[in-house]
């Protein structure tokens, strides 16, 4: 039975920010819809709107020319309308199975024959028993797909999907998706990557600050057109000449690094060699979970392991703490911006006093000296081009690309030797990556280090002199970036070899 | 004083008795602890139980209306705390602290004429068999019914967390409420239900300190024993069977202690007042060291706000 799904005239206001301004759209079953925008541009309201989680102000949903009700939830799952969120919905404490189940009204006999049923349907095989927080990121979004699948949805939205999963999981995805599709279900795919909408997608709705400024098919458009219309301007192409000469000093070597923790959160890692030279940006692929937290946390100093060796600029390193770092002139930026970049609960200025470093002056015999912060404050928004000029603001009012242009301000306005920085460019939109992106190219160039772990394999290319993956704990080969293809550090993400 | 069998049948009866409060509202608290909410109210709701108990035993002198009533009272109490935190949405530390004050300060109140009346003798059950059979009888037998049920509720309350569909729904809102929203579970009233129920058995254990245990009303007669039941949920890993473990321990080494001291061991009384505290401690944190277990078990959002988007 076709499926026919429409959107009219929805409108959801929050204060000071209009998330949804009269979007109409509508959806057919037998085609894979994309709904593409930037961080912001209203996707997530809309498609939590559609799931039930919020109700609109304004506006009404119908499903086969029936106006559905959605005020929660229940409601989307009793009209079939079955969501695989962004950050996955499951409780990772509990098994598969009890993930499964939870909302089941079956027995859990003939529950887990339905489950055995779709396993061989769609070639899945996850263990029932095991907790989820023992699944690897692709292996969670198959239970929450399962999840769905299990009420026979009519309609299956997925919320960027692609986000954690390695090339191979993404084109494992990719076939069950059209899959789906082949069978009658409706799917809307909401996405920020632009290259994923052409090849997956059948037709592409452009959300741009809440509105929707385009609905085209997607044998039309091509990378660039799409981008323009997401961004609403042109933007400018950045590429990195990659510099590598053997004969530069090693600024920073890295020996004999391990981590053991009984943490089943936290990853081991084992015997991590590698060194950076002076002016190069070595990059760290690997999907998330692998070791990239405690590496970054060790390579900061917030973790102290036993007989590792960190030298840099000629000095053991290893025993300091971060404070005694930066003084050596390292500086980080963290993955987190929130909550261990920045507090955001501070001002704008006390946020940049937080990271004092000896020569700054910021205080005096205990005391704050907060012209000084404020000017330095100054300083920094207007060269790293934050957003605004006003240093009392609370920092949790920028944005995602304010706040990570302050925090890498903050950090580099230090003129540090070796810049260590963990999914710097996570969660923004495309304006503010490639704002992010010529910053750290421009560290490079100026005889700069930096250590760029990330899980974004076409930043890592882009950015990269040299490259390594970390899977498991464990570090690949140290590969030139003119070698490496995102097809091999897919292989090697995904814990495969390549000769 | 001779160390004989029948002796030691007493005693380890004796101690049964004396961790009854502590199982249950720990039982009780678990629940609550499970669905994500720190109920630090434990003292204060236990001692409405017991005021409320023991001032209907008096008035109604019927002891099952006095124990309902007292399990109503915790519930009412408890209620309180459901609506500041989970309609009000305020800080779970604060206002669990708050109703321990209040619950002490209203039944110092309440109670002032119920100082200095005897209690009514609670029924006990099996006594013939208790006299008959040495050593197991003392043990097994010749107890109140609100002992058994509380002996017979960290196994329900396994059984219940573990194999029901309920049970995995108030983990599943204490592991992620957000989560559990999203898939159409109504974590207010989930947790509302868990609050009442923690009030309850707490409103039961005091009920049964004031009618049962020292059958009397003493102002703050519980003299403590709420705040052990808070910590022996949190060194039992959130565990029922490690709960009874715990409480078993704690009623042992406070019934044997005072028999130490009262046949003169040359040991600071202090120390021995203190080894009850340090005794289950030592021992909870021994058979609970696996991390992965305690991870698994460990409510992720307790004490967290759940706010609903709107």
């Amino acid at each position: 039975m076709a499926t026919d799904l429409r959107i009219s005239n929805i409108s959801k206001i929050y204060p000071g920010c209009i998330a949804n301004d009269n979007v109409s759209l509508q959806f057919k079953s037998g085609k894979i819809y994309a709904l593409l925008g930037e961080n912001g541009a209203g996707k997530s309201t809309l498609v939590k709107i559609l799931s039930g989680v919020i109700s609109p102000d304004n506006g009404e949903v119908f499903l086969n020319e029936k106006n559905l009700k959605l005020s929660s939830p229940l409601d989307a799952k009793k009209n079939k309308i079955g969501m695989v969120f962004q950050h996955f919905n499951l409780f990772e404490t509990l098994s598969v199975f009890e993930n499964l189940s939870i909302d089941a009204t079956e027995d859990n006999k003939s529950l887990r024959v339905r489950i055995n049923e779709i396993f061989k349907k769609y070639n899945f095989s996850i263990d029932l028993d095991v907790p989820v927080l023992n699944l690897s990121a692709g292996q969670k979004q198959k239970v929450e797909i399962i999840r769905c699948l299990l009420r026979s949805p009519k309609v299956l939205i997925m919320d960027e999907p692609t986000s954690v999963l390695t090339e191979q999981e993404t084109e494992e995805l990719f076939i069950s998706l059209k899959k789906f599709c082949d069978e009658g279900i409706l799917i809307i795919y909401i996405t920020h990557k632009l290259k994923e909408v052409l090849s997956l997608c059948d037709e592409v709705a452009v959300m741009r600050k809440g509105k929707v400024v385009s609905v085209s098919q997607t044998q039309n458009e091509k990378v660039e057109t799409l981008a323009n219309k997401m961004v609403g301007q042109k933007l400018a192409k950045i590429k990195k000449k990659i510099n590598i000469s053997k004969n530069k000093d090693e600024i920073f070597k890295v020996k004999h690094l391990n981590f053991y923790s009984d943490d089943p959160f936290e990853t081991n890692l084992v015997n991590l060699n590698f060194s950076v030279k002076k002016g190069e940006c070595l990059g760290i692929a690997g999907i998330s979970g692998n070791g990239q937290n405690e590496l970054f946390q060790i390579l900061s100093g917030e973790i102290i392991t036993p007989n590792t060796s960190i030298i840099f600029r000629n000095k053991e390193i290893a025993k300091l703490n971060p404070k005694q770092r930066r003084e050596y002139l390292m500086a980080f930026s963290p993955e987190d911006r929130i909550s261990q970049a920045a507090v955001p609960e501070l001002k704008i200025y006390e946020n940049v006093a937080l990271n004092n470093f000896k020569s700054s002056n910021f205080f005096e015999k205990g005391l704050v000296n907060e012209r000084k912060i404020k000017d330095h404050s100054k300083k920094i928004l207007s060269d790293f081009s934050v957003n605004t000029d006003n240093v009392e603001l609370k920092s949790q009012f920028l944005s995602g690309g304010n706040l990570q242009k302050l925090i890498l301000g903050r950090e580099l306005i230090t003129a540090p030797e070796l810049l260590i920085c963990y999914n710097p460019t996570w969660g923004l939109d495309v304006g503010a990556i490639n704002y992010i992106h010529e910053t750290l190219i421009k560290i490079n160039d100026q005889e700069k280090s930096t250590i760029l772990i990330s899980t974004d394999t076409e930043e890592l290319l882009k950015l990269s002199d040299r490259i390594a993956v970390i899977y498991k704990g464990k570090l690949s080969k140290i590969m030139p970036s003119e070698e490496v293809t995102p097809e091999k550090l897919g292989v090697l993400m995904g814990g495969g070899s390549i000769d | 004083m001779s160390l004989d069998i029948s002796f030691i049948g007493i005693l380890i009866g004796s101690i049964m008795a004396s961790s009854v409060p502590l199982i249950l509202a720990a039982s009780g608290e678990l629940i609550t602890e499970r669905s994500g909410v720190l109920n630090l109210g434990v003292e204060g709701m236990m001692i409405i139980g017991a005021i409320s108990g023991f001032a209907l035993m008096v008035i109604t002198d019927n002891l099952f209306i006095a124990i309902v009533g007292s399990m109503l009272s915790g519930v009412i109490i408890s209620l309180i705390f459901g609506f500041l935190t989970q309609s009000l949405l305020t800080n779970h530390v604060a206002t669990g602290l708050a109703l321990t004050i209040f619950g002490i300060g209203l039944s110092a109140m309440l109670g002032k004429n119920f100082v200095g009346i005897p209690g009514k003798e609670f029924p006990i059950l099996f006594s013939s068999l208790r006299e008959s059979i040495p050593f197991f009888g003392p043990i097994l037998f010749g107890h109140s019914i609100v002992l058994y049920f509380a002996f017979a509720l960290p196994f329900l309350t396994n059984y219940f967390l573990k194999k029901t569909k309920l049970g995995l729904v108030v983990r599943a809102v204490g592991d992620s409420p957000v989560s559990a929203s999203n898939q159409g579970i109504n974590v207010i009233l989930v947790r509302y239900c868990c609050i009442l129920y923690g009030g309850a058995m707490c409103g039961l254990a005091g009920a049964y300190l004031s009618l049962i245990y020292t059958p009397q009303w003493i102002e703050n007669m519980t003299a403590g024993r709420g705040w052990i039941a808070l910590a022996l949920v949190v060194f039992a890993t959130w565990s029922p069977i490690k709960v009874l473990i715990g409480a078993l321990i704690f009623g042992g080494i406070t019934i044997l202690q005072l028999h130490m001291q009262a046949i003169g061991f040359r040991i600071p009384v202090q120390f021995l007042s203190a080894l009850p505290y340090l005794m289950t401690i030592i021992v909870l944190v021994v058979i609970s060291r696996d991390s992965r277990k305690i991870k698994l078990n460990t409510p992720t959002s307790l004490g967290r706000i759940f706010y609903k988007e709107k």
